[in-house]
């Protein structure tokens, strides 16, 4: 194929949506962490992660798909190797231990971890195919793959990756086809789990016993946020009245007096969102929204035409993950989920996050270009 | 081809859609409700809702003297502050304040200028600190008319006994630049700048807490909505006895010069005195340009510790280490006479005794209890300087102790190599004879000499001097132990010593002793004097008086069956070590020795 095809073949409908969705939260970073001496450095830095960003999305193209997966249990065992480092002599940050420190910057695999896992799964059930779908007992490597790097993110503690990474993978394994039988099995015996650890007082001190103060506190804020409006439901509470006073048309550019006036605390990373809707309102969020939802069905369609298992598998469970950030980011602003620290896909303020995101939306290119048997 | 096909994985794939498409909508319509159904109510709650957090400055941790008596303390005092971002109309606010509070209107604005540079938004600016109760009432009453005016409740640092101790306790001040960078210190915060409230800082120190209050859109305080307190910084019980450091200061009086007492058995500082000193006091609220002028161009440097950075030659003091040479390395024997005739000679040059008419026929006892110089110019000379110098590195002379107090000066012992690499001449044996009565090139700190004492009371121990008792966390009430830390042992003869401890028995209580000034009923004393000519030996035949006039020395320890304290004391210019330093140390050792055994009071 010449090269003329193969630039007409780039979708650029994505490409579009993607630049979209990372120009408007630029600006929200510089707005959120805009100081009296004028931008602040974090804007620069974000600037530079989205350039290696968008680097990293090229160089993911030229790869087929293929060699890209066959490499996905490398990536993903490395990934581990990462995770267990961060346990030895990670950097801490906000009561937890996530960060690697190399040289001037800090790396958090947990955060490429959710696209090497996805990666991981789409490889294992392309090559491990049934019939009639997965019986439970087929469960066994996947689940485990799942475990480790899910216990791993626990223990650090990182509560919104791990609630990520479970989430994400759960779908992909719907995805790949599980039985309805099985799902069932496991919804009962899911329900069961956590209604026990409701009801029955020991076990649920045992597991509200393991986690950090922090993490109660925010699960308890979570359920009665007027409990304690200054402790741990201020950032809910704080979001929620960036959000709602927005209204309609918003405040305007760096207007926004919750996010100006550092009453919205976590502002360039989890709730840069209540910034945008703070600022730009209903339009400019609900503009936001309309972007997430075109950019996830521009992934299905890819998925959909995927000309095989592993491109269809990859392609969805990026969708997947790509989703779940975005719902428990967005929801977590607005009040409909617990606050957790899960970052908004291309908008919030850090590399790794903005990384992984880039090289996610590259794969997804990657399979929408080459979706012709033909091509093969 | 069959396997590989994604058929049954599309298949599933509207569902997925119809998720995504689902939870957008749920995430929309949670929008809706928020920005426009109520979308007002939340406007006006971000309008309103100005919370401002105020910080609450910790508690610094009292210090405590070894019994347990305050002697750094905080007092609650109140500043009345102006918040300029809650303030809508500076100049009226200016106003109203001038007429109420009888304020000038031009220090009110130059305060704001000097925060203007490094405060943070909402940070108050303070605009009268320690303010009297009656201002304070006026403040709260006129809260609506004063936008943005808030009383701020401060621990000000507070040192009862002024500049007792004030070199070892030290001052607090505001965070320096440098110090902004590497520790990233709390601007706000007033942190130690010297002495111990310096070097444990990160103990006393605390963290800060915050005042969640609200305000109405005038920026004036609607009511409080919680608190989160601060954590208190650690109480220090130091090692010092706050009745034999006043002792020692009264003692030493207007004159310069340092007292040191130590522990012998673990080097627990239990005074630490430098005159003339400081009102420590000065420093909290940032010390007035005249202060400051005062005490920095002051040409008795009272800032300058002289009990750790000052050096002085040892004087006599110095015999112990020759003493202690001489008999370990078996150079001295007991029966050895020396005769001295007032003066001895080596080339052409002359040493000269203190004594000019001569000690006659002397061995060594009776040499260093009389402290005849001729005695210990024969006796360095057959040591040969290089063993003295090493017994003096060994007893801690030439290096820091390693006092937990800044910049400490490791002093100076020469010898002949270091004489040839630096000065290029060889080193004579006037040398020795003038290095082996504490002369020459000698330079020794006040608590290296007590450091020294120390050890030969302990047999041959030496312990880091050691400043902190414990320290208590009081928010859990938990005590934490410090213990003695050895950084060296010098193996001397068991014999040699109990010889050199029965002439510095000699020195405080035989007939023609030079210490008899430290002759107390309740307790044996050993000790030795010295003297440390500020100008040379030739010319001291002019009548000595003041700058020129000789440093004395003394050290001791006691009681000499069961030590207890070691002191080190230097006078300067006070003339002879026995008439000038040796009462000064007996005053420190009667009013240690008075408590030793007393509980702690909590």
């Amino acid at each position: 194929m010449s090269d003329q095809r193969w630039f007409t073949n780039i979708p650029w409908g994505i490409v579009g949506i993607v630049a979209v969705i990372a120009l408007i939260g630029l600006t929200a970073v510089y707005s959120a962490t805009y100081t009296s001496r004028g931008p602040s450095s974090l804007y620069y830095k974000q600037l530079v992660w989205i350039a290696v960003g968008l680097i990293m999305m090229v160089l993911v193209l030229i790869a087929d798909y293929h060699t890209v997966s066959r490499y996905a249990y490398v990536l993903y065992a490395v990934l581990i190797v990462l995770l267990l480092l961060v346990m030895v002599m990670g950097k801490t940050g906000m009561g937890a231990q996530r960060w690697l420190a190399i040289g001037a910057f800090a790396f958090q695999p947990s955060e490429l971890m959710k696209l090497a896992l996805t990666l991981a799964l789409a490889r294992y059930f392309a090559q491990n195919q049934k019939g009639n779908g997965y019986l439970l007992t087929d469960m066994g490597v996947p689940v485990t793959m799942i475990l480790i790097p899910l216990v791993l993110v626990l223990r650090q503690p990182d509560l919104g990756t791990a609630l990520m990474l479970l989430l994400s993978s759960s779908l992909i394994i719907l995805l790949a086809g599980l039985r309805v039988r099985a799902v069932l099995i496991v919804l009962i015996i899911g329900a069961t789990l956590i209604s026990s650890m409701f009801l029955i007082p020991p076990v649920k001190k045992k597991i509200w016993g393991s986690l950090k103060p922090y993490q109660q506190n925010r699960i308890r804020a979570f359920l009665d946020p007027s409990s304690d409006p200054l402790g741990s439901g201020y950032h809910a509470n704080q979001s929620k009245i960036a959000v709602g006073s927005g209204q309609i048309t918003g405040k305007g550019f760096r207007r926004g007096t919750q996010s100006q006036m550092a009453f919205l605390p976590e502002r360039h990373t989890d709730f840069i969102f209540a910034v945008i809707a703070e600022e730009h309102g209903l339009i400019g969020a609900g503009f936001m929204i309309f972007l997430y939802l075109a950019l996830l069905l521009t992934g299905i369609d890819t998925a959909k035409n995927a000309k095989d298992r592993v491109g269809a598998l990859m392609a969805g469970g990026i969708v997947a993950m790509l989703s779940m950030s975005v719902f428990i980011n967005i929801g977590m602003s607005v009040g409909v989920m617990p606050v957790v620290g899960v970052p908004l896909p291309l908008v919030s303020y850090g590399g790794t996050s903005i990384i992984t995101t880039f090289l996610a939306i590259g794969l997804l290119l990657n399979i929408q270009m080459r979706r012709f048997v033909l091509f093969y | 081809m069959e396997q590989d096909s994604p058929v049954d994985i599309q298949r599933s794939l509207p569902f997925l859609a119809a998720f995504i498409i689902l939870f957008m909508l749920v995430l929309f319509t949670r929008l809706w409700f928020l920005q426009v159904v109520k979308g007002d109510y939340y406007y006006d709650l971000a309008e309103n809702n100005r919370i401002r957090p105020v910080k609450i400055r910790p508690p610094r941790g009292i210090i405590y003297d070894r019994y347990g008596r305050p002697i750094v303390e905080n007092v609650l005092a109140f500043d009345i502050s102006i918040v300029p971002e809650d303030t809508p109309d500076m100049a009226a606010t200016i106003r109203k304040l001038t007429s109420l509070l009888k304020v000038d209107a031009g220090s009110i604005r130059t305060a704001l200028d000097d925060a203007a540079e490094t405060r943070t938004k909402y940070e108050p600016v303070k605009i009268q600190e320690e303010a009297p109760w009656e201002k304070v009432a006026i403040v709260e009453a006129h809260q609506d008319e004063l936008p943005g005016v808030i009383v701020e409740p401060e621990h000000r640092r507070h040192y009862p006994y002024g500049g007792l101790g004030s070199h070892q306790l030290g001052y607090i001040g505001k965070v320096t630049q440098t110090q902004r960078k590497q520790d990233q210190a709390d601007l706000s915060l007033l942190i130690g700048q010297g002495g111990i409230e310096k070097t444990f800082d990160k103990f006393l120190r605390g963290a800060s807490g915050r005042r969640m209050i609200q305000v109405n859109a005038a920026g004036a305080k609607v009511k409080d909505l919680g608190i989160e307190d601060p954590k208190p910084g650690m109480d220090l019980y130091l090692t010092i006895d706050l009745d034999a450091q006043r002792a020692a200061e009264e003692a030493l009086g207007d004159r310069a010069g340092a007292v040191v007492a130590m522990d012998p058995n673990s080097g627990e500082v239990l005074t630490l005195v430098s005159h003339p000193n400081f009102d420590p006091n000065l420093f909290p609220r940032g010390i007035s340009p005249k202060d400051w002028v005062r005490l920095a161009n002051d040409p008795s440097h009272p800032l300058y510790n002289r009990a750790i950075q000052s050096v002085y030659p040892p004087g006599s003091t110095f015999k112990v280490i020759v003493s202690l040479a001489g008999l370990d390395t078996g150079v001295i024997k007991l029966d050895d006479k020396v005769t001295c005739a007032g003066s001895i000679k080596s080339g052409k040059h002359t040493f000269r005794c203190w004594k000019r008419e001569g000690h006659g026929t002397l061995s060594f006892h009776r040499g260093l209890v009389e402290s005849c110089d001729v005695y210990f110019y024969t006796i360095g000379e057959r040591i040969g300087f290089d063993r003295i110098a090493r017994y003096a590195q060994n007893l801690g002379l030439g290096t820091v102790t390693g006092i937990k107090l800044p910049d400490e000066k490791p002093g100076f012992i020469p010898t002949p190599a270091w004489k040839q690499d630096r000065l290029h001449e060889p080193w004579y044996t006037g040398d020795t004879y003038i290095n082996s009565i504490g002369q020459g090139s000698l330079q020794v700190s006040p608590i290296q000499a007590c450091q020294l004492i120390g050890a030969v009371a302990n047999g041959g121990v030496i312990y880091r001097p050691n400043l902190i008792l414990q320290t208590r966390n009081r928010e859990t009430g938990t005590v934490k132990q410090t213990s003695p830390e050895r950084k060296g042992r010098v193996t001397i003869d068991p014999a040699a010593l109990e010889e050199l401890r029965k002439a510095l028995i000699g020195v405080v209580s035989e007939p023609g002793g030079t210490g008899h000034g430290a002759q107390t009923p309740i307790a044996t004393v050993a000790g030795k004097t010295g003297t440390a000519q500020v100008i040379a030996q030739k010319d001291t035949h002019k009548k000595l008086s003041g700058a020129t006039q000789d440093h004395a020395w003394f050290i001791a320890y006691a009681p000499v069956e069961n030590p207890r304290i070691a002191v080190a004391v230097l006078v300067e210019h006070g003339g002879h070590g026995g008439g000038a330093a040796a009462p000064i140390a007996r005053r420190v050792i009667e009013e240690y020795m008075k408590n030793v055994g007393s509980k702690m009071v909590h």
